[in-house]
């Protein structure tokens, strides 16, 4: 065990290493240049030449990937070239309102999302059960600007039931969050339904009823647990994928989050918050990763790694 | 929008009794001093493009130089019709072609109380001169020596003429000689002498401001608190201004004006904006370096279909490279459509099927995906096949500097309320050599006599280069755009400024 | 003759049917439709769906060109259908390749493919996007090698875990024992095994695939003007919500009927074929 666990470290490791090289590749390969984006189109060439020196992006390649390493092992990620502030700064302003619309759609996810997987599982082949994927199958195929702009339409300006954009109180976390998780509540819906066909369909389920246990008996304690493996994998990648993706949701809502930021600062060729973002993403989605294959050895010391 | 009632009722003549006779009232009342009218308020903004920074020096957005305007004072303003009044600076001439005198206004104080005056105009000019990392650096490069005259009094002096100064500096908001101790911080917090103080401001969301009660001018502000917010998102940013949780909202689009007219508590203000749409050719390489093809695409565009279906009537045929209200606006023979005349320039050149790219900036513009589709149609029609490349800025951009373009989709806003920004960047060689490759050393020598202070003297030498290039086509001029604003009915005083500027200081809420 | 299996399985041929519709709608468009998709029309800017303030004229409206809706529609969804198709195809044959190789090749190759594989799972399919289409350009090619870069990873893990159970079944080793060489025993015995895995990962990949087009389209990385896609009209009609709700909501509700057709098609395959692939991420 504990080997394993030092193994997968030292992979982690390894992926986040190549993730940075790769950020740093990418950016400095991508055609466009981050003087050209701040000065305005007035300017002389010479202004571009000169302020591309000021970024340090005239230096050869090896170097200003070593400069960067060494200065992040100092903790420091460099200056924003948009808002020539420190881009950890920039990138840590908006990770409170990311995480804060990262798991308000989480709960929602695993709120809404597990009940309609076990009721459509519970009672399948009914209409309920057709109901219930169909709402499924729209939250999953739904675009997600057109269910943000008319959630916003309905109640933020007909109804002014709720506000309309932007991150000023905890109910501005609603319609953002639910758009967010429409996608996410449906996959966990959908899977979860069919885990737990799968599993009430089992010799044990079968024992147990045979036995005389309580239907609900059947369905929370035994099938919910087996289920519950896949179910948190999906949670996991999920949690990965809002971080990163909510981009298009951030935009509607003008929600200060990290997905626009980057978005934003990959088309400004911010580089500095671009690599920062990455990287900080990237060792969370590791971390998340590293946590539940952890937390699999637990549910199930049967599962063994290759 | 209620029907108006054309038969006056008895109702309605009692109430014109009452409201006439509590006018008199209200008018023999003792009249409140003007200046004395209390502040009280928030409003809050929604603004379509980010603001970058705090510094204004190290920015050229029409957002940010809305937004700091409320921050920093410059020492020259700049009226809606494009009139320059004082700010702080009282006076300000041209001793001769190369030299600028200036008077300050005496009693400004910065938001920390000390002193406006002199320092503070050298330390600012010397700054964005000499830190070429700032943004602006390159525009003040001509400047020579900038020396205090007295404690209110200043004296700049050029390389060469500088007859654009006083227009440049309207954008440049005035910096206590305190910040030059530790610019990093004086940036979290800045100090400057305008209307209002900072308080907050999060990258990419929004700012936070507060009055200042010791603003020079009377009366200014009208309001306690101002926020701007960033909402690039047209739906998102509509939708806030009919939810009532913003007053006023920039850059609406011509399809929205009725659904916000439709809106209770909504109304739209639109102005002639110092904008013309133009899209720039590639001068130096096939095919459109040939005249005759610019001749042929130019008649081959309906601009008063674009105008009238597209805009919906929010647009301006032009009549010249420079809009209305500017020096060196002038009338020239109009922009006409004629597809018979195109097809025949391009039999008569021998140009059959002649494929033309088209490269865009990634939602830069408003409608400009639509209305390049429209003109592709119609450039069609006169067998013209335009490619469009719609992509990511830097992309486009670096495409535009490398040359890899013929046409690229674009437009100027005269800045600083003058053309000679524009002219010497697009019209002389070496201010287009990354750009559209355009030279004409006749024009570019019009230009060099334009840079003079007589104004006289630089109206008749635009006027003489403008009938040069909009005889050659060096440009695709398509129309004057219009700014339109939406506007919550509570404020008073609002004005919509043709450079789109959202300027607040001396607008009121209800 | 109805194909085994359907009747106890309705879903799958609802949703073998519902895709099939638009399938073949899309590619008899120009029978289904007069008016040409590309071809604005000013003077026909915004016209609303019929029923709904518009004519018969234009059954679903008209978009901000004057173009007509259910036209664009049917067009844009050859180009949609046939990028997803490809993507799809190009996905399964790169991520089975990867995975027999990872799980076949020896400990080495496998430690490495599963970390480049992990490294690129780490970058937001956006950026990788951008950047794809930074350099080489927004022809379709390019993006149907972005959609497949998304997708390949799946069907590589999924191969390999089954290879690697499938390695230890005793008439796999057997075979190699006897003398039958690497590529026998891949293309005989393995292979064969991988085809319902790979069928059902594919339908319901299909329809991930229609729906991050659309989202490529959606940020300017997809499908160029004037040409149809869904991704695009969903694009266009983004600033045209709150005014004619038609642009965006055709499109959309385009792209949730195959989405629905094709994940009832993957779940019946999946029940048809191999039930043990139920707890796949998808």
């Amino acid at each position: 065990m504990r080997t394993y666990v030092l193994r997968r470290l030292a992979q982690s490791a390894l992926t986040l290493l190549g993730v940075s090289v790769l950020v740093f590749v990418i950016l400095r390969v991508l055609p466009g240049d981050p003087a050209r984006m701040l000065l305005p189109d007035g300017a002389p060439e010479s202004a571009v030449a000169e302020l591309n020196r000021q970024l340090g992006l005239r230096e050869p390649f090896v170097v200003q990937y070593g400069l960067f390493l060494g200065s992040v092992a100092r903790g420091d990620f460099g200056q924003s070239f948009q808002y020539r502030a420190p881009a950890l700064r920039v990138v840590l302003e908006r990770l409170p309102a990311t995480v804060h619309l990262t798991l308000a759609a989480m709960l929602i996810t695993i709120a809404a999302g597990v009940p309609l997987g076990i009721f459509t599982a519970v009672r399948r082949g009914t209409r309920y059960d057709v109901a219930g994927t169909i709402v499924a199958v729209l939250g999953q195929s739904l675009p997600n600007f057109w269910l943000g702009i008319m959630l916003i339409l309905l109640f933020g300006v007909a109804l002014r039931w709720l506000p309309t954009s932007g991150f000023a109180s905890w109910t501005s976390l609603v319609l953002p969050a639910v758009t967010l998780a429409a996608f996410p509540t449906a996959l966990v819906a959908r899977l979860t339904r069919s885990s737990m066909l799968e599993i009430l369909n089992r010799d044990y389920i079968r024992t147990g009823r045979a036995k005389g246990l309580a239907e609900r008996s059947v369905v929370f304690r035994h099938a919910l647990r087996n289920a519950a493996i896949p179910v948190l994998t999906v949670i996991g990648l999920q949690i990965g994928a809002l971080l990163g993706g909510a981009v298009i949701t951030e935009s509607i809502f003008a929600w200060p989050g990290m997905g626009k930021l980057i978005v934003d600062a990959i088309f400004f060729r911010d580089f500095p918050v671009v690599q920062t973002v990455l990287i900080l993403s990237a060792t969370v989605f590791v971390v998340i990763n590293l946590a539940v294959d952890l937390l699999y050895t637990v549910i199930d010391p049967r599962i063994r790694y290759l | 929008m209620r029907e108006q009632d054309p038969r006056p009722t008895l109702i309605d003549r009692r109430r014109f009794i009452a409201t006439s006779g509590a006018a008199l009232v209200v008018a023999s009342a003792p009249r409140v001093a003007a200046g004395q009218a209390k502040r009280s308020g928030e409003i809050a903004a929604g603004l379509s493009e980010r603001m970058l920074t705090l510094d204004p020096a190290n920015h050229y957005s029409i957002s940010t130089t809305s937004v700091l305007r409320h921050l920093f004072d410059p020492l020259i303003d700049v009226t809606n019709d494009s009139k320059f009044v004082p700010a702080l600076a009282e006076t300000w001439r041209p001793v001769n072609a190369t030299t600028w005198r200036f008077t300050l206004r005496k009693g400004v104080t910065f938001h920390d109380g000390t002193p406006f005056n002199a320092d503070s105009v050298v330390f600012t000019l010397k700054r964005v001169r000499d830190n070429t990392k700032l943004i602006k650096s390159f525009v003040y490069q001509d400047l020579a020596e900038v020396e205090k005259d007295g404690d209110y009094g200043v004296v700049v002096t050029t390389k060469r003429p500088f007859g654009s100064l006083p227009s440049h500096l309207t954008m440049l908001g005035m910096l206590p000689p305190s910040a030059g101790k530790g610019e990093e911080a004086f940036f979290q917090k800045p100090i400057g002498t305008g209307p209002f103080r900072f308080v907050s401001w999060t990258h990419g969301d929004q700012i936070a401001l507060t009055a200042n009660p010791s603003y020079w001018k009377p009366g200014i502000p009208k309001v306690e608190k101002l926020t701007f917010r960033f909402i690039p998102e047209l739906s998102t940013r509509t939708a806030a201004l009919r939810a009532g949780e913003l007053q006023v909202i920039d850059r609406v689009t011509p399809d929205l004006v009725e659904t916000l007219k439709g809106t209770r508590g909504v109304k739209v203000v639109d102005v002639p904006a110092i904008e013309a749409q133009r899209w720039i050719f590639q001068l130096g390489k096939e095919p459109v370096k040939d005249q005759r093809l610019r001749q042929a695409i130019s008649l081959a565009i309906d601009r008063n279909v674009i105008i009238k279906e597209l805009l919906r009537g929010y647009g301006r045929p032009v009549d010249s490279p420079v809009p209305p209200g500017l020096i060196g606006h002038t009338t020239l023979p109009p922009k006409n459509y004629d597809p018979e005349k195109a097809r025949q320039i391009l039999k008569q050149a021998g140009m059959s099927n002649v494929s033309v790219d088209i490269v865009l900036m990634k939602d830069f513009y408003p409608k400009q995906l639509e209305i390049t589709q429209a003109v592709a149609a119609m450039l069609s029609d006169v067998g013209i096949k335009l490619n469009i490349k719609n992509l990511e800025i830097a992309t486009a951009r670096e495409q535009r500097t490398a040359g890899t373009y013929d046409l690229f989709f674009s437009g100027w806003a005269h800045m600083p309320h003058d053309p000679d920004w524009y002219f010497g960047q697009w019209f002389t060689k070496a201010g287009s050599e990354k750009l559209t490759r355009y030279s004409n050393p006749k024009v570019e020598q019009l230009i060099a006599e334009g840079r003079v202070p007589d104004p006289k003297v630089r109206q008749a030498k635009y006027e003489e280069l403008e009938r040069i290039v909009w005889d050659e086509e060096a440009e695709l001029w398509l129309y004057y755009t219009v700014a339109i604003y939406g506007v919550s009915e509570r404020l008073r005083n609002f004005e919509a400024r043709r450079d789109y500027y959202v300027l607040l200081s001396d607008v009121s809420i209800a | 003759m109805v194909p085994r299996g359907t009747r106890r399985h309705p879903a799958m041929a609802i949703g073998g049917c519902l895709l099939g519709l638009v399938v073949v709608a899309s590619l008899f468009a120009p029978a289904l439709t007069i008016y040409d998709p590309l071809k604005p029309s000013f003077s026909q800017r915004l016209v609303p769906p019929w029923g709904l303030g518009g004519t018969s004229a234009h059954l679903l409206g008209t978009d901000n060109l004057g173009r007509d809706i259910l036209s664009r529609l049917l067009y844009g969804g050859r180009i949609s259908l046939a990028l997803a198709m490809s993507a799809v195809a190009i996905a399964a044959l790169v991520g089975v390749v990867v995975g027999l190789v990872a799980s076949w090749g020896g400990a080495k190759s496998d430690a490495v493919i599963m970390r480049v594989a992990d490294v690129q799972l780490a970058f937001p399919v956006i950026m990788l996007a951008i950047a794809i289409v930074a350099v080489v350009g927004t022809n379709p090619l390019a993006l149907v090698g972005v959609l497949a870069l998304s997708g390949w990873v799946l069907y590589a893990r999924t191969i390999r875990a089954h290879v690697l159970t499938l390695k230890q079944l005793d008439y796999i080793e057997a075979a190699a024992t006897l003398g039958a060489s690497d590529a026998r025993v891949i293309l005989r015995h393995v292979l064969p095994n991988t085809v319902a895995p790979i069928l059902v990962i594919g339908s319901s990949q299909f329809a991930t695939m229609v729906l991050l087009e659309s989202g490529l389209s959606f940020l300017g990385m997809g499908i160029q003007a004037p040409r149809a896609s869904w991704g695009l009209m969903l694009a266009e009609g983004r600033d045209y919500l709150s005014n004619a709700w038609w642009l965006a909501t055709a499109p959309g509700l385009m792209i949730a009927l195959v989405v629905l057709g094709a994940n009832l098609l993957g779940d019946g395959l999946r029940d048809l074929l191999d039930p043990t692939l139920r707890n796949l991420e998808s």
